[in-house]
């Protein structure tokens, strides 16, 4: 798929163009300034002039058509690929079909007009052989059509918080014919992916970013988890869409959950379950809502009550990339950018992912937590005190959440930065004040730009692989001490996907020689992702393909390698029974 | 364009044939391609042009679609699969054929005459269904022509050797 499409803006946006035109250039035929009339020349190939109302309709009939299918070219071809203002894109794209009725079709359509049924080519047939009037007419059509067009066509993904998904229909499970066997449960070596399902808003809290609608999980919700067993994958990262689910307190709806779980309680993948990815309902704000443990634990508490045999949880996703995102970078949520905000987010982020915790907890006792995390590192581009200043600082700052959630001491910087931006040593004391569950995994995410080089102007620069994935998670390991899990990973450009794999996977292999208690690998996403190119802050429909599966469903090369994988490993001794995990489940 | 569709997905895989897929779909979608030749009179205009029977123009026009349904397959790769944008990438195929085929190469092939009237008319909105349906066809077809995962030699091209950049030393 080159492009998520809205089928039906797009048709509308190709409609109203054909009749802005048409009803512009009417009017200006009716003020006794007669121009191109693309209606009469359609209408007449199939009706005499002597027939107004045959012609009028079939030419606005196919006018109408013909402008569907262009504002479906430019929906897929053309619409953001410049930063300009909507309808100044649409006015651009409007020069393509312009060069074409000129020197193809109005040539064509002269020649379709002939009361013959051959000619011999000549220039004039093959030239335009149109009047300064009709150019005129032919480029101010073009212009109209494109400027309706732009200005109609856009936020072809996502849709406005406060409201459902539009035409959402969730297919009910059918009998499959592919799967008889029940889920594993074990204690094997953890080969998982995951189903991307970020729902962050945007535009300050009025478009919500829904990634399961916007990769059609919604519709494909069993052939997804089907074809994650084709390739043998064991868990499957899944976060049911919170925003949906959750409509206010003590208020569900769990169509789409129940069937969707039902499958995987039967057949499995083994879910490792997401509650909480970048993004709340929109009657609770956004994360600078200090009473959002008390929601978010209640939902937790539903969650574990309504599917008791779900073992595996993340009750907070990625809790650093979210504050920073939503009050630091200004991208989602809440949009803000200043320390003070960083600060709240982060706390609020890390108390509730204490409290799910701890109802979950309260209602299966042996329940495990995946807590992922974007690992992240900064180094300093030289030897420049305020550089290194800069550098040490982040690489403190993207262990708050996890410092908090774990209880680690933070230092005394950290300590007076957090005071001079709102969070006293009382706040600090109560967050932190809690017992960490024996069941914790730290999952550790990693991705291309997640190492950074802090310029000598003190901004940070995407790296590359530098140190990679080895080293950064080592930091993780040497600081917390507890299990691990490579919970995230995957590569933008799909032909390099394999290779990324493989040294992902080498990475796994040489810290678990190294000793750490390491228990899982996941290449995240199952399908491709829509936007992340521009981490969702647009809604434009850009299909990033770093799934195992295209959004056709069909196997990508990375997919096929990540089977290759894991069966090559799923029966070798330490992968078979995994003795870290035998001990965390035990 | 082509670094767009490079970017998202233009590769087809190991397990896909979207040159055998394209080239049956292209073949299948001449049939209603060929009803509107007929019922716009404009099989019989271009068998003159052309010089050749009727049937004969059929046949050349089986084999010359079911190239372009290889080549359009090949050329959007995996955008091809699309059940939601095929007929659309597809009827914009069909309409390149007929800007370049239709107008221009059908005169270079017959003595310099293309058809004219209705016709004419007959050979654009043919190329445009064509295409439409090629487009349409083409993600039902490839499902069909998938090879196994399993298949012999497609994982050996996948295994460890992949994390290595470059040739052996």
């Amino acid at each position: 798929m080159i492009r998520v499409v809205s089928l039906r803006k797009a048709s509308i946006a190709g409609i109203f163009g054909a009749l802005a035109w048409t009803a512009v250039l009417g009017s200006l035929d009716i003020l006794g300034l007669p121009l191109f009339d693309i209606v009469k020349e359609l209408g007449t190939l199939a009706f005499s002039t002597d027939e107004p109302l045959g012609w009028i309709s079939v030419g606005l009939l196919a006018h109408c058509l013909v402008g569907i299918c262009w504002a479906l070219v430019y929906a897929y071809f053309f619409w953001s690929r410049v930063s300009w203002a909507p309808a100044m894109q649409g006015l651009a794209f409007s020069i393509v079909p312009a060069i074409l009725a000129l020197f193809i079709v109005n040539p064509q359509l002269v020649l379709m007009h002939l009361d013959a049924d051959a000619v011999r080519l000549t220039w004039a047939s093959v030239l335009p052989s149109v009047s300064l009037t009709q150019l005129g007419g032919l480029l101010l059509g073009h212009s109209i059509f494109g400027l309706t067009v732009g200005a109609i066509y856009t936020h072809p993904v996502g849709y406005p918080a406060n409201r459902d998904p539009p035409l959402l229909r969730l297919p009910p499970r059918t009998a499959s014919t592919r799967r008889q066997g029940g889920r594993q449960i074990g204690s094997g070596f953890i080969f998982a992916t995951g189903i991307e399902c970020s729902y962050p808003t945007i535009e300050h809290g009025g478009w919500r970013r829904d990634e399961m609608e916007s990769t059609r999980h919604y519709a494909r919700w069993q052939e997804d988890f089907e074809l994650a067993l084709d390739i043998g994958i064991t868990h499957i990262r899944y976060g049911p869409p919170l925003h949906l689910i959750f409509k206010g307190p003590g208020s569900y709806d769990w169509e789409f959950v129940d069937e969707a779980m039902g499958y995987l309680n039967d057949h499995g993948p083994e879910p490792i379950v997401d509650l909480c990815h970048f993004g709340v309902p929109a009657w609770l704000g956004n994360f600078q809502n200090g009473d959002l443990y008390v929601a978010l634990a209640e939902y937790a508490r539903a969650f574990a009550t309504r599917y008791p045999w779900v073992r595996f949880y993340t009750p907070v996703n990625e809790m650093y990339v979210c504050a920073r995102m939503s009050a630091l970078d200004g991208v989602w949520n809440e949009q803000r950018r200043d320390e003070k905000a960083f600060a709240a987010a982060a706390f609020n982020l890390a108390r509730a992912s204490i409290a799910m915790t701890e109802a979950i907890l309260a209602v299966r006792s042996d329940a495990i937590f995946v807590n992922s995390e974007s690992s992240e590192f900064c180094q300093a581009c030289c030897p420049d005190p305020e550089i290194q200043r800069v550098a040490e600082f982040e690489n403190e700052r993207r262990f708050l959440p996890l410092d908090l959630i774990y209880g680690h001491p933070i230092s005394e910087g950290m300590r007076r930065h957090l005071r001079e931006f709102g969070i006293d040593d009382a706040e600090y004391a109560r967050v932190t004040a809690h017992k960490v569950p024996r069941r914790s995994i730290i999952g550790v995410d990693y991705y291309e730009w997640n190492e950074r080089l802090i310029d000598s102007d003190g901004h940070p620069r995407a790296l590359g692989e530098l140190f990679g994935w080895y080293v950064i998670a080592s930091h993780y390991y040497d600081r917390y001490q507890r299990p691990m899990m490579h919970t995230e990973t995957n590569r933008m450009d799909a032909s390099d996907g394999p290779r990324w794999l493989w040294r992902q996977w080498h990475n796994v292999q040489l810290l678990r020689s190294a000793g750490v208690p390491l228990v899982g690998f996941t290449w995240y996403s199952l399908t491709d992702q829509i936007d992340w190119d521009t981490a969702l802050s647009r809604a434009v429909g850009n299909v990033d393909p770093v799934g195992l599966f295209d959004l056709n469903r069909d196997p990508r090369t990375v997919g096929l390698t990540y089977k290759r994988l894991i069966d090559m490993h799923k029966d070798q001794p330490g992968y078979r029974a995994c003795p870290a995990l035998e001990r965390i489940m035990g | 364009m082509a670094g767009f569709l490079s970017a998202h997905g233009y590769e087809p895989g190991p397990t896909q044939r979207p040159l055998l897929a394209g080239a049956i779909s292209g073949m299948v979608a001449t049939a209603p391609a060929i009803g509107l030749l007929h019922l716009f009179g404009s099989l019989a205009v271009e068998a003159r042009i052309v010089g050749m029977p009727i049937a004969g123009t059929i046949g050349a026009g089986l084999l010359v679609m079911a190239f372009a349904g290889a080549v359009y397959a090949r050329l959007l790769g995996r955008a091809a699969n699309d059940v939601r944008g095929s007929w659309l990438f597809g009827m914009a195929f069909g309409f390149a054929l007929w800007a370049t085929g239709g107008v221009f190469i059908l005169p270079l092939v017959g003595n310099g005459e293309l058809p004219a009237g209705t016709p004419a008319t007959g050979v654009f909105l043919s190329l445009v269904v064509w295409g439409g349906s090629l487009g349409t066809l083409l993600p039902f077809v490839h499902r069909r022509l998938h090879l196994s995962v399993n298949e012999p030699g497609i994982a050996e091209r996948l295994g460890p050797s992949r994390a290595a950049k470059g040739s052996r030393r």
